[in-house]
């Protein structure tokens, strides 16, 4: 009878566990592990990305990172919505010296895309969605990506909401009379004004989009965006230390289909305990290609970046290895 | 075989079934109580448990006014009151007399300026910055009343760089408190950079100020400007007081003008809390008060005795209210009569006082400066 009474109270107490992680089990099994290989034509390309096959132990791995909207402006012919990636930050970790890398890629930089045409790098997930991207910058760059990682922008604006904010220095008055107001509006060319102050604060979801995503009132336009996307990284790895296993239900409903990766759980578990342990900013390094590793020209009608690619494949071979 | 089961044990079965369902629902209950989003909750200064407080806090003199989720509070012997709900209120001034404020509205597209009785009444609208033409809204930000009260300066992104409409710079402003319709402009920035912010005037005419450049790579700096001249053209009239590498932007005076206390981020991300002798043109060496834990609008007791400041004080990263003593006779060393650069850090005399947390739960705006009025 006994016996009886203890197994019924240990099963309603992994039945109230399994209910209460139910969300987050959902999106383990929805979200990650998303793998697809994209082949380029390019004679020179290799097929990939399957991005999938790290482990993570004292080797060195490359994750890319990319943010997007799924904004309707760039709704394809055929009336379906297209992810225009509009952050694409390449991390590289080495578990043994504790060090890491990042180093972010202009959205307008010039290189073949999955299709075999050339434009502008945002433009790649149009073609196999964050594969597609992988598969081009791992060409482009000419180096191997483990792994990739994909928020939508709702999603990274609820991730700061559910953490309470960020914390930033802001190095500048972020002024922005056309900043496009695409998240909460019905109308996908609305453009709103932006004024992010000066200083330390403690900014919101809301805020901090502002922040990393404004650029027309930065003279470095995309460069200038992309260290304060890095910035923003930063301080919400500084609060992911705080969260606990209770919270990922929570997060699991915070993201509702705006997260996805290539890693698997084991992948992610494995990550975990090296993510706390980067615990002094010293110990991540930031890229920006600004020039001369890059030059602003009009290409097709289009404001793009072409890459100095005998500057920035050394640097890049230096920090990410080689394909 | 069979047994039949009798009304005893059909009890025993429920109340099992009852429990194990109960235990189920506790341990949802258990595990949702326990996430760390929990703490990430901050209070309102009014709210209870937080209205009335003893300590340190109790003992700062005078009135503090300061601005959390859109409202305006007010600190007076460690109790919290209410002078504006919640509705955009922003970065309080206190005029001289102590009677009113100077406070921003901010809405969606653009921000205005109101004259505030100390109690909460509103008395005038300093400025009209919405237009039906979207383009045509204004910021304003940063009043500041001179110590004579007759004077008001404050940040606008007026004029519009019509040319190059991506190019929106706020400029520092001035105008008659009492006359509104007569503003003159003082700084021209630099393009591309946000703009000339924080305007602390020494009197109606003489400013300092937090300007933005570029360097030659392109990296935007701040620094602290003295000037005595509106500047229209872009000639930059005054100088300097700190270095471009040092990152230096909230200047405060003290009450009897003879220091300065400044947010310095010398290039990181991490801010410091320093203060220098200023003898009116420049500043002596600074003595760091207060390092690495991301300070922000420091403001001077009405005695001189110290500082109060914000910081990230709880998990959430959320900005508390901090005190810290300033020590008397700080560091005097040689100061830099002309040119952009004050004299080096030089080595504290003693250890710098410990600041003192004096709110736990708390969400002051960070970028709001502390008006504080004996």
């Amino acid at each position: 009878m006994v016996a009886i009474v203890l197994v019924g109270l240990v099963v309603s107490c992994l039945g109230g566990a399994l209910a209460y992680f139910a969300p987050a089990l959902a999106l383990a099994y929805r979200a990650t592990g998303r793998t697809a290989a994209v082949s380029l034509p390019h004679p020179a390309g290799r097929a990939s990305s399957a991005a999938t096959a790290t482990t993570v132990g004292d080797r060195a791995f490359t994750v890319l990172l990319l943010g997007s909207d799924d904004d309707q402006k760039f709704a394809n012919a055929n009336g379906g919505k297209t992810i225009v990636t509009q952050s694409m930050i390449l991390v590289r970790v080495d578990p043994v010296t504790r060090r890491a890398v990042m180093l972010s890629i202009p959205r307008d930089l010039w290189i073949q895309l999955p299709n075999g045409a050339y434009g502008k790098a945002d433009q790649a997930s149009e073609f196999g969605g964050p594969p597609g991207a992988t598969a081009a910058v791992e060409q482009a760059f000419d180096i191997k990506i483990d792994a990739w990682v994909w928020v939508g922008l709702t999603g990274l604006i609820r991730l700061i909401d559910y953490m309470g904010g960020v914390d930033v220095v802001t190095s500048q008055p972020v002024m922005d009379d056309y900043y496009p107001a695409d998240i909460d509006s019905k109308d996908p060319y609305a453009y709103e004004r932006v004024a992010v102050l000066p200083g330390p604060q403690h900014l919101n979801g809301h805020d901090a989009l502002q922040y990393v995503r404004s650029r027309h009132g930065d003279l470095q336009g995309d460069f200038g965006r992309s260290e304060r996307q890095q910035q923003v990284l930063m301080a919400l790895k500084a609060k992911a230390r705080y969260i606990k296993p209770e919270d990922l239900p929570n997060l699991a409903s915070t993201f509702n289909g705006e997260l996805q990766t290539s890693m698997s759980l084991t992948q992610i578990r494995g990550l975990l305990p090296l993510a706390q342990a980067f615990d002094n900013p010293d110990q991540i390094q930031h890229l920006v290609l600004l020039p001369p590793y890059t030059t602003s020209r009009t290409i097709d009608g289009q404001d793009a970046l072409v890459g100095n690619w005998s500057l920035i494949l050394p640097l890049v071979h230096q920090y990410f290895g080689y394909a | 075989m069979t047994r039949r089961l009798s009304a005893g044990r059909i009890a025993i079965l429920v109340v099992l079934l009852l429990a194990d369902a109960l235990t189920g629902f506790e341990v949802y209950r258990y595990l949702g109580a326990h996430t760390a989003a929990r703490l990430f909750q901050p209070q309102k200064p009014t709210d209870p448990g937080q209205q009335h407080h003893s300590g340190p806090i109790a003992e700062l003199p005078g009135t503090l006014y300061l601005a959390s989720e859109g409202a305006i509070y007010r600190l007076r012997h460690g109790d919290f009151g209410l002078v504006l709900p919640a509705g955009g209120w922003t970065q309080p001034a206190v005029t001289p007399d102590g009677r009113s404020l100077i406070v921003v509205k901010r809405q969606f597209a653009f921000s205005d300026l109101y004259l505030v009785s100390s109690g909460g009444q509103i008395q005038a609208q300093l400025t009209n910055d919405a237009s039906k033409r979207y383009e045509f809204n204004d910021w304003a930000f940063y009043p500041r009343v001179t110590p004579d009260g007759g004077t008001l300066f404050f940040d606008w992104d007026r004029p519009k760089d019509l040319q190059a409409t991506y190019n929106v710079t706020l400029k520092v402003w001035s105008m008659p408190l009492g006359n509104p319709n007569a503003p003159r402009r003082w700084t021209t920035p630099v393009a591309y950079t946000g703009g000339d912010v924080q305007p602390l005037p020494l009197s109606p005419t003489e400013l300092i100020y937090t300007r933005y450049f570029r360097d030659q790579q392109g990296n935007v700096h701040s620094e602290l400007w003295l000037t005595s001249r509106p500047d229209l053209t872009g000639l930059l009239p005054g100088h300097a007081l700190t270095a471009p590498e040092d990152d230096c932007s909230q200047a405060a005076l003290s009450p009897d003008g003879k220091r300065l206390a400044m947010i310095c981020t010398h290039g990181g991300q991490t801010t410091s809390l320093e203060v220098a002798s200023f003898d009116g043109t420049a500043l002596g060496p600074p003595l760091t008060l207060v390092g690495t834990m991301q300070a922000a609008e420091p403001a001077w007791a009405p005695d001189g005795s110290g500082l109060v400041f914000l910081a990230p004080g709880n998990l959430a990263g959320d900005f508390q209210l901090f005190w810290v003593r300033v020590p008397v006779g700080p560091p005097s060393g040689a100061t830099t009569p002309s040119g952009p650069a004050r004299a080096r850090p030089g080595p504290s005399p003693s250890p710098p006082p410990a600041p003192v947390q004096l709110t736990t739960n708390l969400d002051f705006d960070a970028t709001s400066p502390i008006a504080w009025h004996a």
